[in-house]
């Protein structure tokens, strides 16, 4: 039984983990939260249904969910953060909420305001290991969800690219002298981080098996508030908090009172927030 | 009446203050003097409560700085001016006076309601007096920030005037500033000392201070290596040998 | 007035105070996420104290807003020490705590919300607006405003001329909490019905971009923010479903093109200048 729930945790918490990561990318570089963060992980989850809708299999739909999160994210950078690189650091925070609220609107005129079923274009298949069920689908959101972020850890240490990357997150103005194009780094910071929004929603379409435009609000929220206790800005860390935070969530809804589940997890945050600021693993890039 | 004992700042490995004891008296103009980075501002800070010290002592008339908030050191009699200048800058230049004379005035809840108290025309007039004395008296409408540089410098030290301080705190007041600007500026200092109240000032040109200070500390590199009346600093061996040091470098 | 009409009146009188109360706490320099959490404890105890106790609505509003800042008071203890980005993490974080809270608390309706409260008139949601601009317009011109002017300016200096900077940033933040307190208490009290989702983390940013788009460094400022965020979403009725879309790209674009916000304090100045010339002249 608790095995099954931490199995459950943890394929819950690594759909958090790529939304952390999103968060925390943005941040380590411009210092910065981009908030409708959680509205392109609902736009990606249902651009996946669209293009599943079509007949295509999940892979395809999950990479074109995935690219197509990263652009609506390349359009925030345009819209609701390179205007404002020298102005109040709220400003961009706010933006992003309005754009938020327009992402939204979009998604109701096109898909609808209510939940939307998940087309089932994979065959689910149940696995006994030892006590503990496991689906097909808990496995793609694993292997998935792991394979991303391996794959972006590793880039941003050892390609040049990645090196550009925190090169301009730590000194900007050095890096640019350095000849790093910083709009580069930043327009692809934001793709990618865009990118594994696409990916977790539709993963996590795939488990809640139904959608609305609203879903992303929650989710954006709680994949910040893992960034924020695996340590701001910190990429390891939000891996980390995302995990753990999805497994205080299915601990609590079967341990305890799904009800509290989110006053426990923003009690959580605000308790990091006000006496642990610098997270589980600092605010430092290791 | 600032009685600074055996202070020690290190930053990280960097040791910015090596067991510095000296003592500034009432009325003095005291001057400490040094190359870049020997540690002056730093002194200057730990003094005003902006950094805590690592280890010593400093007692202003009796009462023991280290540890104490910014603002009750203040209280207590010491007003600074920075070496790179501070002012309120979305304040106009009467503005700024007054914010500074809040220590002394109502300026809690109560001010709300406080328009035409006899306290308040007391301090305003000071303000105008202080203002006039002080050359800026023309421009007191005008932003803080659109003054000319010497303006802006004297501003600066008619803000921590306004504190009616027994201590006055200056951080390389003469920067930037051209030979006549900076007569003036002594003769102003000359004149505050007269009022009653002690001047410590920091400067790294050192013919600057000879003139007006009754006493000189030399520092480098965090260690006092000097200190006495103008001349006899102007004598010493090591003030010359730290001050051609630095020709060299 | 049709009931529509009073409806929308009413709520910018609370969009008002709610904006308000966030300039207070811009005064000292920090941007609070967190303030529908105020209004939403102020909007529950006041609608609690008038419905289960029969407590007269002024004192309810009252005591509602007085609780909202004692909590403000305490949560503002250990938030103060936060700058930037976390302090605004950190009152977003409060802010959704306290959502969540009444979300499962019982006495007041958890997720059923609670019904009841009744009696906000629109004299007296806009007398408050009224004590409220009175105060803040007295606190510009005192020696305590300036005070927090030299904070907002260089909070280092500030300390260094003598000013208690906690002390302040704490009283602003009560005076925020409170304000907020009000905002809700007036809410609940004309709405009849009040529920957790009321008091999302999108009514504090509402807050915030009526503070930032109406100009920062002033009260008047949140005064216009208020009634421009709630005309708004009124004016582009016409646009049908795609009404938010339309609101969230201008308010995008006002950021773009109007980042400083509407009103300036020079401008606030000048216009005082003008108005003063006038009645020299009228009087001369
Ligand atoms: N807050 C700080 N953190 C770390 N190092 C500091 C800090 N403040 C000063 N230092 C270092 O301490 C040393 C002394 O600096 P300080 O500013 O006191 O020198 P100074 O004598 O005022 O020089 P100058 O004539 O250039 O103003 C320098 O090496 C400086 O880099
Ligand atoms: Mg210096």
């Amino acid at each position: 039984m608790f095995l099954q729930q931490l199995v459950n945790g943890l394929t819950l918490g690594s759909t958090y983990s790529l939304l952390a990561i999103g968060f925390a990318l943005v941040l380590g570089l411009l210092n910065m939260l981009n908030i409708a963060h959680g509205d392109v992980f609902m736009f990606g989850a249902f651009l996946g249904l669209s293009f599943a809708m079509l007949g295509m299999p999940l892979y395809l739909a999950l990479i074109l969910a995935m690219v197509g999160a990263g652009v609506v994210t390349i359009i925030i950078e345009r819209l609701c953060f390179r205007p404002l690189r020298k102005s109040h650091f709220l400003m961009p925070l706010l933006s992003t909420i309005a754009f938020g609220i327009v992402l939204q609107n979009v998604a109701t005129q096109i898909w609808g305001s209510e939940p939307v079923r998940y087309p089932q274009t994979t065959e689910i298949a149940q696995f006994q290991l030892g006590p503990v069920l496991v689906s097909s689908i808990d496995i793609i959101i694993l292997a998935t969800s792991i394979l991303l972020m391996v794959g972006i850890d590793q880039f941003v240490k050892r390609t040049s690219f990645g090196r550009a990357m925190r090169a301009t997150s730590e000194k900007p103005q050095t890096a640019s002298l350095l000849g790093v194009n910083i709009n580069w780094v930043i327009v692809f910071t934001f793709f990618a981080s865009g990118a594994l929004a696409g990916v977790a929603g539709v993963l996590t379409a795939l488990v809640y098996s139904q959608i609305t435009p609203f879903i992303g609000i929650r989710q954006g929220l709680i994949g910040m508030v893992a960034m924020v206790i695996g340590g701001v800005g910190n990429l390891r860390g939000a891996m980390i908090g995302g995990l753990m935070i999805g497994i205080i969530e299915i601990m609590n809804d079967a341990y305890f009172a799904a009800g509290y589940r989110d006053i426990i997890l923003f009690g959580l945050f605000l308790a990091f927030i006000v006496f642990k600021p610098e997270g589980l693993f600092g605010t430092k890039e290791q | 009446m600032l009685e600074i004992a055996h202070i020690s700042k290190d930053f990280g490995g960097l040791k910015a203050l090596k067991e510095i004891t000296f003592h500034v008296k009432e009325k003095q103009i005291y001057g400490l003097i040094g190359p870049n980075g020997a540690g002056k501002t730093t002194l200057f800070n730990l003094i005003t409560g902006f950094l805590p010290a690592t280890h010593g002592s400093i007692q202003f008339l009796g009462n023991e700085l280290t540890g104490l908030k910014a603002h009750k050191i203040a209280k207590l009699g010491i007003a600074r001016t920075f070496q790179n200048i501070r002012l309120f800058g979305t304040m106009t230049v009467k503005e700024n006076i007054l914010v500074a004379q809040n220590i002394r005035a109502r300026s809690g809840v109560t001010s709300l309601v406080q328009f035409f108290s006899s306290k308040e025309r007391e301090l305003q007039e000071k303000a105008d007096d202080l203002l006039k004395r002080m050359g800026l008296w023309e421009k007191r409408k005008e932003q803080s920030l659109s003054l000319a540089y010497g303006e802006q410098r004297r501003l600066e030290i008619a803000r921590a005037l306004a504190l009616e301080p027994r201590l006055l705190l200056l951080d390389e007041p003469a920067a930037g500033m051209n030979e006549a600007e900076t007569e003036d500026l002594l003769g102003r200092i000359s004149e505050i000392r007269n009022t009653g109240k002690a001047v410590f000032l920091i400067e790294h040109d050192m013919n600057v201070v000879m003139g007006i200070c009754d006493y000189i500390s030399v520092l480098n590199f965090g260690e006092l290596i000097a200190e006495g009346t103008p001349d006899e600093i102007q004598a010493s061996e090591a003030v010359i040998e730290a001050y051609l040091g630095r020709e060299e470098e | 007035m049709s009931v529509y009409t009073q409806g929308v009146i009413a709520l910018m009188g609370v969009n008002i105070l709610m904006a308000l109360s966030v300039y207070a706490i811009v005064m000292a320099d920090q941007v609070s996420l967190g303030n529908a959490g105020f209004m939403a404890i102020g909007a529950y105890t006041s609608a609690y104290l008038s419905v289960k106790l029969g407590i007269p609505i002024f004192p309810a509003l009252l005591i509602g807003a007085l609780a909202a800042s004692f909590i403000g008071l305490l949560i503002g203890v250990p938030l103060l020490r936060l700058s930037g980005l976390y302090f605004v993490m950190g009152t977003f974080g409060f802010g959704e705590v306290v959502r969540t809270f009444f979300m499962v608390f019982e006495p007041t309706g958890g997720a059923y919300g609670f019904r009841g409260p009744v009696g906000a008139t629109l004299p007296m949601i806009y007398g408050w607006v009224l004590v409220l601009i009175v105060l803040f317009w007295l606190l510009s011109r005192s020696r305590l405003g300036r005070s927090l002017d030299a904070l907002r300016d260089d909070a280092e200096v500030a300390s260094s001329i003598g000013l208690n900077v906690t002390l302040l940033k704490l009283g602003v933040f009560w005076l925020g909490s409170f304000t907020a307190g009000i905002a809700g208490g007036l809410y609940a009290h004309y709405m009849f019905y009040i529920e957790s989702g009321n008091f999302h983390i999108l009514v504090s940013a509402i807050a915030i971009l009526c503070v930032i788009l109406g100009g920062m460094y002033t009260f008047w400022g949140a005064l216009l923010g208020g009634v421009i965020f709630s005309i708004l979403p009124e004016v582009l009725r016409f646009m049908g479903g795609w009404r938010l879309s339309v609101y969230g790209s201008v308010l995008v674009l006002m950021m773009i093109f109007r980042p400083s916000g509407i009103i300036s304090r020079q401008m606030v100045r000048n216009t005082g200048e003008w108005v003063g010339g006038i009645f020299r002249k009228a009087s001369s």
